[in-house]
């Protein structure tokens, strides 16, 4: 075999190889996106459905126009006097007429919208149209629908597909969450619901506020802290020291009942402060930041300070603004670290208001039960704000990762 | 300097009055919140006191010990700690005007800069750690009843506790499985990787998404792949019904019985759900594996492999000679951080089986740990668990280093 075909065999191998892991690596977030947009009679088959209703762009137009005839053709909705037309095929329109109902929610004795809507069935070309005209004065953010279609009227096809279709006795049953939905409102309805299922803003501000306070504050705490190990001659510097490297043996699980304690005998139990302070020094960042500011030259800290700058203008206007790479790296740790955790917020945290996003996510994958669109919606929205950050700094990353393995 | 010193304290001292403020009109539900600060300025003042009067940082030491008796007796003292912020405030002042003779200035600032970590891992970690273990010592420690010394009777009954043994040989197995499959694959990866390739971008954020993404998400969604009736998974290993994540039979006597061996307790290995588990951590954890392989790869010189190449030797033997032996510090590094991570595996595992699985076949130490301390509120048996667990890794991590250590190659 010649050099060159066998070459060509080695390269070949090597993207086959990296290509099927990288398919096998990527095929969970896949997986997530796409239920996140099924409904739940579509995440229920047997077999795959590896291209949902909802990302097919042939039913986006007809979610924009539906939902511009409701209210607004990105979100939908129903407002006072709009009508909404469907169009429904059929096979054999002699079959018989359609029913069509807009469901109240269970175990509800009066529902305004499926009251003040009123419903027409008309004959059209090739089928029927529905016409629901809202007929009260109240605007409505989904548009809810159930039609029978008689059996013997053959095959059907749904200007909009249906959510769900089952078999009721002579009739198919059709069932659609939302017929106003507007394109967005089509696409992101699992999202839409989740969202509205559990306080998930609240999630985020607790999750973002915690993550970004430990930031800033441990940022300014580490750079103090490595500039005094690496840059400043005082008594007992040797001894804390060492002092900080014996914590780096503790595995945080031995932390965890003593400091629950503390914080329950400080009343900072479900507060912001419980979630915050007992995390702020972070022994890894004043590692990495006094590396950093070893590297830099004696010299230059000995002319500044002949010069007459004092420790602290040493510190915030030379040091600081010469290890922001390992000030980038610390950060990104912190936050991904205070972002991603669960098990230090579950225990510390009893109230709804004060759970992060990992905590909700928890609590949501508990609740939402078997609706796997909602639940991998909910995922997705927590993984989301890492997973955009990533691709704004990427290189910050994986540098920062890189970093954090070289001694 | 005195233009960043005086506005910064007044901030200080106006950040202080506001959270008194806040305490006193219960916008913030901290009673103790004025706490950090005034400790935060003590701690310089002391510092200062130390460096300017006494040698060696006596008064420094002789407040610390003060303030941790007075922790470890539950004994608080906020009107005293906030006077001495108030000194602390006014001799910070007075040092930061650099009226100070070079040594004692080191001495000043070097304090100052170390205080807040130093008081934060005081509190946090270093006092916390001796209370585990001295809790560890009482019999059923709560918030709600009386408790008295026992000694070492946590620790005996934990030795006598199946559960614990069961959540042990949990533990180990999966850091025998996850840690050197990570690595392997990991290095597989790597050196796949650094071989010049198209896209090196592209796949590298594809394996390393997952490391990014939170293990509370990430289990969720495999808990979806591995669902028992509409789970990916059993589609394409066209096993319908197979419910991945309540299944107790170990892998190894599934895999040996067809062979007429038969295995049982801690020998039968880990059930079917806790390698489902395992599965899934590996996925999570690859990309950090391979962003610090890459790393080390990169790292060795490339003469090496045109040296090689000279003498002819072929890719695999450049691989096992070369590549392998120089990135022996990073495997380490990585089998070390690795063993200590895997042993406090818990958020995955709580999520994907939130009840420690059929017959507790996924429980492991960390989630035992929480069960005891957290929902049956023994807080010394939980102390005692973890103290066990602590010694545990800390010995482990020396065997690892004496066994591994003598084979990595640090020279280049």
């Amino acid at each position: 075999m010649n050099t060159r075909l066998r070459h060509l065999l080695g390269r070949i191998f090597i993207y086959a190889v990296l290509t099927a892991g990288a398919v096998v690596m990527a095929f969970p977030f896949y997986w997530m996106i796409a239920t996140s947009v099924k409904s739940p009679q579509e995440a229920q088959q047997a077999a795959p459905i590896w291209f949902p209703e909802r990302i097919q762009p042939a039913n986006w137009r007809t979610a924009w126009r539906l939902g511009a005839e409701g209210d607004r053709p990105w979100w939908g909705g129903f407002a006072p006097g709009r009508t909404v037309t469907l169009h429904l095929r059929v096979e054999d329109p002699g079959a018989g007429r359609p029913r069509a109902r807009v469901p109240k929610p269970p175990a509800v004795f009066s529902d305004p919208r499926s009251e003040s809507t009123r419903i027409r069935i008309e004959p059209a070309e090739g089928g029927w149209k529905i016409v629901l005209e809202n007929a009260g004065t109240q605007r409505f953010t989904t548009l809810p629908l159930v039609v029978w279609i008689p059996k013997d009227a053959g095959k059907f096809r749904a200007e909009l597909p249906p959510d769900a279709v089952r078999s009721q006795r002579g009739y198919w049953r059709l069932e659609w969450v939302n017929v106003s939905p507007g394109l967005f409102g089509y696409l992101f309805h699992n999202y839409r619901e989740a969202w509205h299922a559990a306080p998930f803003a609240r999630y985020f501000f607790v999750s973002f506020f915690t993550a970004g306070t430990q930031v800033l504050g441990g940022l300014i705490i580490a750079t103090m802290a490595a500039f005094a190990f690496a840059r400043i001659r005082f008594p007992g510097r040797e001894a804390v020291f060492l002092l900080f490297v014996a914590t780096m043996m503790i595995p945080g699980e031995v932390l965890l009942i003593p400091n629950y304690i503390l914080l329950a005998k400080l009343g900072w139990l479900d507060t912001f402060y419980a979630l915050i302070v007992p995390w702020l020094a972070s022994v890894f960042g004043i590692f990495l930041l006094r590396q950093f500011f070893l590297s830099l030259p004696q010299d230059l800290f000995d002319a500044a300070r002949i010069d007459g700058a004092s420790y602290w203008g040493m510190l915030w206007r030379i040091a600081f603004p010469l290890a922001v790479p390992g000030l980038v790296t610390y950060g990104i740790f912190a936050f991904l670290g205070a972002y991603n955790a669960l098990l230090w917020p579950l225990i510390v945290t009893q109230s709804p208001e004060m759970r992060t996003i990992q905590v909700g996510l928890q609590a949501f994958i508990g609740e939402a039960g078997s609706d796997y669109g909602q639940l991998m919606a909910a995922s997705t929205m927590a993984i989301l704000p890492i997973v955009l950050g990533y691709f704004f700094a990427q290189r910050h990353f994986i540098q920062g990762i890189a970093r954090s393995g070289i001694k | 300097m005195r233009t960043y010193a005086f506005p910064g304290l007044l901030a200080l001292a106006v950040f202080s009055g506001l959270l008194h403020l806040s305490t006193q009109y219960q916008i913030v539900r901290a009673p103790m919140g004025a706490l950090f600060l005034a400790f935060a300025l003590a701690g310089p003042a002391a510092a200062y006191a130390a460096a300017r009067v006494l040698p060696g940082g006596v008064v420094t030491w002789a407040g610390l010990g003060l303030f941790a008796a007075a922790m470890a007796a539950g004994v608080w003292l906020p009107p005293a700690l906030d006077a001495l912020a108030l000194v602390g405030v006014f001799l910070a002042y007075a040092g930061s005007r650099d009226r100070l003779p070079e040594r004692d200035a080191a001495a000043f600032w070097g304090w100052v800069f170390v205080w807040p970590a130093l008081a934060l891992m005081l509190i946090w970690n270093i006092f916390p750690s001796f209370f585990a273990l001295w809790i560890s010592l009482f019999d059923r420690f709560n918030f709600i009843g009386e408790s008295r010394f026992v000694g070492l009777l946590n620790y005996e009954i934990l030795w006598r506790d199946p559960l614990f043994w069961r959540a042990l040989s949990n533990t180990f197995w999966y850091v025998v499985l996850t840690v050197p499959t990570g690595i392997l694959l990991g290095t597989v990866v790597a050196v796949l990787l650094n071989e010049r390739i198209r896209g090196l971008g592209l796949y590298r954020t594809i394996y390393f998404l997952p490391y990014i993404t939170a293990l509370t998400a990430a289990a969720a969604v495999w808990q979806w792949i591995y669902h028992p009736e509409f789970g990916f998974l059993n589609w394409l290993l066209g096993t319908p019904g197979l419910d991945w994540l309540h299944t107790p039979d170990g892998i190894f006597a599934l895999a040996l019985a067809p062979l007429g061996v038969q295995l049982s307790g801690f020998w039968a290995g880990p059930s079917v759900a806790f390698t489902a588990i395992m599965i899934m951590t590996v996925w999570h954890f690859l990309g950090y594996n391979v962003v610090i392989l890459l790393a080390g790869l990169q790292s060795i010189p490339a003469q090496y492999y045109e040296a090689a190449e000279l003498d002819g030797a072929g890719w695999w033997q450049m691989q096992r000679h070369i590549t392998w032996p120089l990135l022996s510090p990073t495997t380490f590094f990585l089998a070390i951080i690795g063993l200590i991570g895997a042993f406090q595996v818990f958020t995955q595992v709580y999520v994907m089986t939130p009840t420690g699985g059929v017959l507790n076949d996924t429980l492991t130490v960390a989630m035992y740990l929480y069960n005891k301390g957290f929902r049956d509120s023994d807080f010394s048996y939980a102390s005692a668990l973890a103290v066990t667990m602590f010694v545990i890794i800390l010995v482990l991590t020396l065997i690892q280093r004496r066994v591994l250590e003598r084979r990595v190659t640090y020279e280049h």
